[in-house]
């Protein structure tokens, strides 16, 4: 009857339980592998850390700080689903490496995780990062958490379908719409959507349209003050609020290929891969699959603009992976011991280039790839938002909402729900 | 090991006038006790410990970990009332009774297929048993590509209108696929308890039957469903209160989409233990273990002393 929660946190935010499944297998498997390869001595320190992409890149940090450590500390690499069970068991891990979520916030809001405040002045990070920690619940006079990669998300074109049609990236959301207009009467798709994977409906056309014309943490710490007030006639509501973006929204998923409520994020990577639509609203991690069907591919990648100002453009970020130590933590020594390896600049930044993310330390280098590249002016004057699908518990099925109102359920309705759902939880 | 030590016993035991058999006969041999000790702790341990304590936290605000407080009956007043709770018993009852039926309609008159005198008997039996060694997770995946990419390519192609669309991707609809699929799966269980229902008939009735010039269908309807109606309730009671965890096969086919349409008690349940919603989903599981136990406290109460047919 009880059961645990899933616990793979994954380079996306919020990312599916089926992706969970199959890294639970995988996880189980490669720790055994890891078990076999220890054997140097020393006191024992284990790092959590189960980003899938990113497990052998870590096994090979831990080994250069375990040859760094020899016969003082060993780390081990835990990469396993599930994390609530290691809290509630009060055998958490020593030192946490994950993306920073929800599932996350629980731990952070409840003071189950330690002080990480001096170390933090070591990490360096970047005031409008550090901020992106603060737009959520946090246990006060503590630093819980400290940043290491971030990921940047936006539009992915196809820059020889925009060459063929001569068409300029768009700074206006009327500017968007035109765009997408001239490419239809082409006979292009102009964008691609992929509605039966939920997430990738929160995560693209919700998450850009919201966040491109609202300030996030704002209306959310204006929602958190009504407390118990809340509903959908409350004085600040997502019925309220969310209306106009979510219909600017809908006009842009207009423009999706012809049954796009069937297709999935596997079935949308192959298809922009293939050139079948000018427009995919996915982050870098559908880069990684896309190139495995074309490498060659030209894509550039633009922020949604969602007003008539230029200057409002912003891209979704969310911090992938956060370092933390637990209060429980058994080898708090050693973790930060191994924290302080991880924030090394020449440790770091390596990591952010090889993944496709972001540095988070104020003199962080410059993304390599030369698509992301076409993001790093809006990184570095902070032009970002982290998206309002990261900022609801997971308690309310908000992916699922997100879908509803693609797949044709009555706006209005949908976000009255959401608002009655949230007052229930507040009343709670 | 209990034995050893009895017949290990001094020898001058053995003197006294005491017949060892009429002994056993008054108490119960301790092998079955010891039989029956690591059954006992590992269920207790793994599976009514938990249940109570799942219970136990279903009275307060934990969110898995940490501190705590009572809050009475709060979290089974809001879960009453709550719409998204509602709404997912309603799916979950609606699609448990519509695929109990469709199993036992087709399992039964497959088994009465597959136990006439028909040819390729055992290689249809093992066809139709297949579905059965799949993991359920796989076959969800399987019938996801066949819904959303076969069946429209197929409707397209030979211009059947009603096909082009995806059913999963039907808010209406999305429903039906998942109980075909659930069926599908679950029905060689049933097909084979049928199958063994139908062997327990004796042949002399139908042979009698003949005689009085019954027709098939009264065959049926007077002889073979009454006299195999154990089976049929074991059947419909077993399939019903598995349909209720329904799980792996809709996350698969829709994640319980589209919107919220083909979201599961079950799913519920999980999505609370994913962020912190422990307590208040703790209720929700403990009202269903308490439906789920209703259900076989009826089961046991129809089918004692009926299983034989």
């Amino acid at each position: 009857m009880i059961s645990a929660g899933r616990g793979a946190p994954s380079p996306l935010p919020r990312f599916s339980r089926r992706a969970a499944l199959g890294t639970m297998a995988g996880g189980a498997l490669a720790s055994v592998l890891a078990g076999c390869g220890s054997g140097g001595g020393g006191t024992r320190v284990s790092l959590h850390q189960s980003k899938p992409e990113a497990i052998p890149y870590f096994g090979d940090l831990l080994e250069q700080f375990n040859d760094e450590h020899r016969g003082s500390i060993h780390a081990v690499h835990d990469i396993s689903a599930n994390l609530s069970s290691g809290f509630a068991r009060g055998n958490p891990p020593d030192l946490g490496c994950l993306n920073y979520n929800f599932e996350m916030l629980r731990f952070q809001e409840r003071g189950a995780l330690s002080d990480l405040s001096d170390l933090e002045a070591e990490a360096n990070i970047a005031p409008e990062v550090r901020e992106l920690v603060e737009h959520f619940p946090t246990y006060p006079g503590r630093t819980s958490v400290i940043p290491y990669s971030m990921m940047a998300a936006a539009v992915l074109y196809n820059e020889e379908i925009f060459a063929e049609h001569d068409l300029e990236i768009p700074t206006t959301y009327s500017g968007f719409i035109e765009l997408c207009e001239t490419l239809q009467e082409a006979g292009v798709d102009p964008v691609y959507s992929t509605y039966a994977d939920a997430w990738t409906v929160s995560q693209g056309l919700i998450d850009y349209s919201v966040g491109g014309s609202i300030d996030v943490p704002a209306f959310m710490d204006e929602l958190r003050d009504l407390g118990p007030e809340a509903g959908p006639d409350a004085p600040v509501s997502f019925s309220d609020t969310l209306r106009e973006p979510l219909e600017k929204m809908l006009r842009i998923a207009s423009f999706s290929q012809p049954g796009a409520a069937a297709r999935n994020y596997g079935d949308g990577n192959v298809a922009f891969a293939r050139g079948e639509a000018a427009m995919y609203l996915q982050g870098p991690w559908a880069l990684t699959e896309i190139d495995r069907i074309d490498p060659g591919l030209p894509i550039g990648i633009f922020p949604l603009p969602m007003t008539e100002d230029p200057d409002d453009a912003g891209v979704r970020v969310h911090l992938d992976l956060a370092l933390w130590i637990p209060e429980a933590a058994s080898r708090p020594d050693e973790a930060r011991e191994l924290l302080r390896f991880l924030i090394r600049p020449e440790i770091a930044d390596p990591y952010n280039q090889a993944n496709l993310g972001f540095g988070v330390r104020e003199d962080a280098p410059d993304v390599t790839d030369a698509r992301l590249q076409d993001l790093q002016s809006y990184v570095d004057r902070a032009a970002f938002y982290q998206g309002i699908s990261q900022a609801l518990p997971g308690t309310i099925p908000f992916e699922n909402y997100c879908q509803a109102i693609v797949t044709g359920q009555s706006l209005e309705a949908v976000l009255r729900t959401l608002d009655e759902d949230w007052a229930r939880l507040a009343r709670r | 090991m209990a034995t050893t030590v009895e017949r290990g016993a001094p020898p001058d035991a053995g003197t006294r006038d005491r017949p060892p058999p009429r002994k056993r006969s008054r108490r119960v041999d301790r092998t079955y006790h010891l039989f029956l000790v690591p059954v006992l702790i590992l269920f207790s341990v793994c599976i009514t410990l938990p249940a109570a304590m799942g219970i136990f936290y279903s009275f307060t605000d934990s969110i898995g970990f940490g501190e705590y407080e009572f809050v009475g009956l709060n979290n089974y007043l809001v879960l009453f009332s709550d719409p998204a709770i509602l709404s997912v018993y309603g799916f979950t009852l609606g699609f448990a009774l519509c695929t109990v039926v469709l199993v036992n309609v087709v399992a039964l008159g497959l088994a009465l297929g597959l136990t006439g005198r028909i040819r390729a008997r055992v290689t249809l039996r093992t066809v139709f048993v297949l579905p059965m060694v799949v993991s359920g997770i796989i076959i969800a995946f399987v019938f996801q590509f066949v819904f959303s990419h076969t069946i429209p390519a197929a409707g397209q192609a030979l211009g059947i209108g009603p096909l082009e669309e995806s059913i999963l991707a039907d808010p209406d609809l999305a429903w039906i696929s998942i109980v075909l699929v659930t069926a599908w799966q679950a029905m060689p269980q049933a097909l084979l308890i049928y199958i063994a229902g139908l062997m327990t008939v004796p042949q002399d009735v139908y042979e009698a039957a003949g005689i009085d010039g019954a027709s098939a269908w009264n065959r049926l309807r007077h002889i073979t469903l009454p006299l195999i109606s154990g089976f049929v309730l074991i059947n419909v009671i077993i399939g019903f209160k598995d349909f209720l965890a329904a799980y792996e096969i809709i996350l698969g086919l829709t994640d319980g989409g589209p919107g919220t349409a083909t979201r599961s008690v079950t799913m519920a349940i999980f999505a609370g233990f994913e962020d912190g919603d422990y307590a208040y989903q703790m209720a929700n599981s403990t009202v269903f273990f308490l439906i789920t136990l209703a259900i076989a406290l009826v089961q046991l109460r129809l089918t004692r002393g009926r299983t034989g047919g």
